[in-house]
């Protein structure tokens, strides 16, 4: 009798346990707890009106093991820069030579004079077929370049460690330091709060700048004087949003710019009186809080997208272009 | 293969194995505590700002504080982590502030720079500047177990329902997991 009790009882015991167990494992599922009361939903930022996204992704090239750093476009050919090589890729995605340097790179810039690769404290240019022409220095250890841009015997360097524009002439000598106008009361010189600073010559030949704590473009004259700027902090899609974007910026053949931003991660393409013109890729199409992807163009007017966290090469064609 | 013959074998290898998992452990580093003592911490690159840490710690108000990686920092006027989205006046007023509790203090620095800290009695670790400044800025927002007043309970209430794994055990040498510091 005494031993029926107690298989009823361990019986029992063995029941309520499990229906504790599955009790409390139940509990901790992410559909059965109560709303987060402090939701901060974002998502609203990242819809975008699919009206006003003109372009479509229409290949990828998946980059391997190479962690890329930094993009170009020159001549119907990509020059990329990884960790520690160079590669030159055709259109189709096919690599066709590949060079060791040393050093990390940060960015490139490649021209009809040759391939500009900035590293920390210098920008050196190589001739095609992977020789070293010379050297454009920093004067300071704590420069930190993040672009190059040449034009007609200029070369533009933007140092995010010192905040300030560097122009060279194309023999190497430092003609000119550009800190960015403080005069007026919505200018402060260039504010720089992450190592995002990018610099392009437009195809007339016109200096821009981005001003990325600003959130603005500025367009310098090679003297340093400040020709004309716009500004567009906002968390909407018609501006820039966070603490430093556009992170990335570049110039189509027609002068309209193309931004990368960062956090929100976003490609834009603005009129040059900065009016927005299109959505390349939206939010949607990149990870949020992620890296801002390096641009380069093409002559035909297609964007290259370098997308750090996929590693990979995500070509972008205007709709009409290509008939979608 | 006698029954004799595969127990030792198994031994042999078990022995192997538990020797190569800790050269392993000791080889890369691995977060081991010489004390043998833990603590419980947040990874903050695994945090997804999900709210749980203010709603289910046993403390009141959580012992999850955010703090802040200043070396991360942009010092920004317009920043993510301390205004809701599209405030037109970029001031410190209650309703521009996404701090549900105004724990974060905006504080002038120079044009146009602001520092921003964070008043730790006020905040109960909700996160909500963590996902404005990771979402928009530069990420140097971040929570922590704070363990001055953590009772370390040996299952932490947050951990048991956190959805990304975040919680976890580190040694009590290096209790904290600040975001500067071990992510550079």
């Amino acid at each position: 009798m005494n031993k029926k009790v107690l298989y009823v009882f361990l019986i029992l015991l063995a029941g309520l346990i499990a229906v504790l167990v599955y009790t409390d494992h139940r509990s901790t599922q992410l559909d059965k707890r109560p709303d987060n009361p402090y939701a901060y939903d974002i998502s609203e930022f990242e819809k975008v009106d699919p009206a006003m996204i003109h372009y479509s992704e229409t290949r990828n090239i998946r980059l391997g093991k190479d962690k890329a750093r930094g993009i170009s476009w020159f001549d119907n050919h990509i020059y990329l820069v990884t960790e520690n090589n160079l590669q030159v890729i055709s259109q189709e995605g096919q690599q066709e030579s590949k060079m060791t340097l040393t050093g990390r790179p940060n960015c490139i810039q490649v021209v009809k004079s040759g391939i500009f690769i900035g590293f920390d404290n210098l920008v050196s240019l190589y001739n095609f077929e992977g020789q070293l022409i010379r050297s454009y220095l920093s004067e300071s250890d704590s420069s930190h370049f993040t672009s190059v841009a040449f034009l007609e015997g200029l070369v533009a360097v933007a140092d995010a460690g010192q905040r300030v524009l560097l122009l060279f002439n194309e023999d190497g000598t430092l003609i000119r330091k550009i800190y960015g106008k403080r005069e007026s009361e919505d200018l402060h010189g260039f504010i720089v709060p992450s190592f995002y600073f990018d610099v392009a010559f437009t195809p007339d030949g016109e200096l821009w700048v981005v001003n990325p704590g600003m959130h603005a473009l500025e367009n310098y004259t090679t003297d340093g004087n400040l020709r004309s700027h716009w500004a567009k902090p906002s968390m909407d899609i018609s501006g820039f949003s966070g603490c430093c974007n556009p992170a990335h910026m570049a110039i189509l053949p027609d002068g309209f710019f193309v931004t990368a931003e960062k956090g929100l991660v976003r490609v834009k393409e603005y009129k040059p009186s900065g009016e927005l013109s299109s959505v390349v890729a939206p939010p949607s199409s990149f990870e949020t809080g992620k890296t801002a992807p390096d641009l380069a163009v093409t002559s035909a007017g297609e964007i290259l997208a370098l997308d750090f966290d996929r590693n990979s090469i995500r070509i972008f064609e205007k709709k009409d272009q290509h008939g979608s | 293969m006698d029954r004799k013959k595969f127990i030792t074998n198994v031994g042999r290898y078990s022995i192997l194995g538990a020797l190569l998992f800790i050269t392993g452990q000791i080889f890369f580093k691995r977060r081991v505590s010489a004390s043998g003592q833990y603590v419980w911490q947040i990874d903050p690159m695994k945090c997804t700002q999900c709210g749980r840490c203010a709603t289910e710690c046993i403390k009141t108000p959580s012992a999850v504080k955010c703090v802040h990686a200043y070396d991360l920092c942009g010092y920004c006027d317009l920043c993510g982590g301390y205004f809701k989205p599209n405030t037109m006046d970029l001031n410190t007023g209650a309703e521009n502030q996404l701090c549900p509790t105004g724990a974060i203090q905006r504080k002038f620095v120079e044009e146009p720079f602001f520092e921003y800290a964070i008043d730790e009695k006020l905040c109960n670790g909700c996160g909500k500047c963590v996902k404005g400044c990771t979402s928009f800025g530069n990420g140097s927002l971040h929570l922590q177990i704070r363990h001055d007043l953590c009772d370390n309970c040996n299952q932490c209430a947050i951990a048991r329902v956190c959805p990304s794994d975040a919680i976890k055990r580190v040694p009590i040498e290096n209790p904290y997991l600040i975001k500067g510091a071990f992510t550079s």
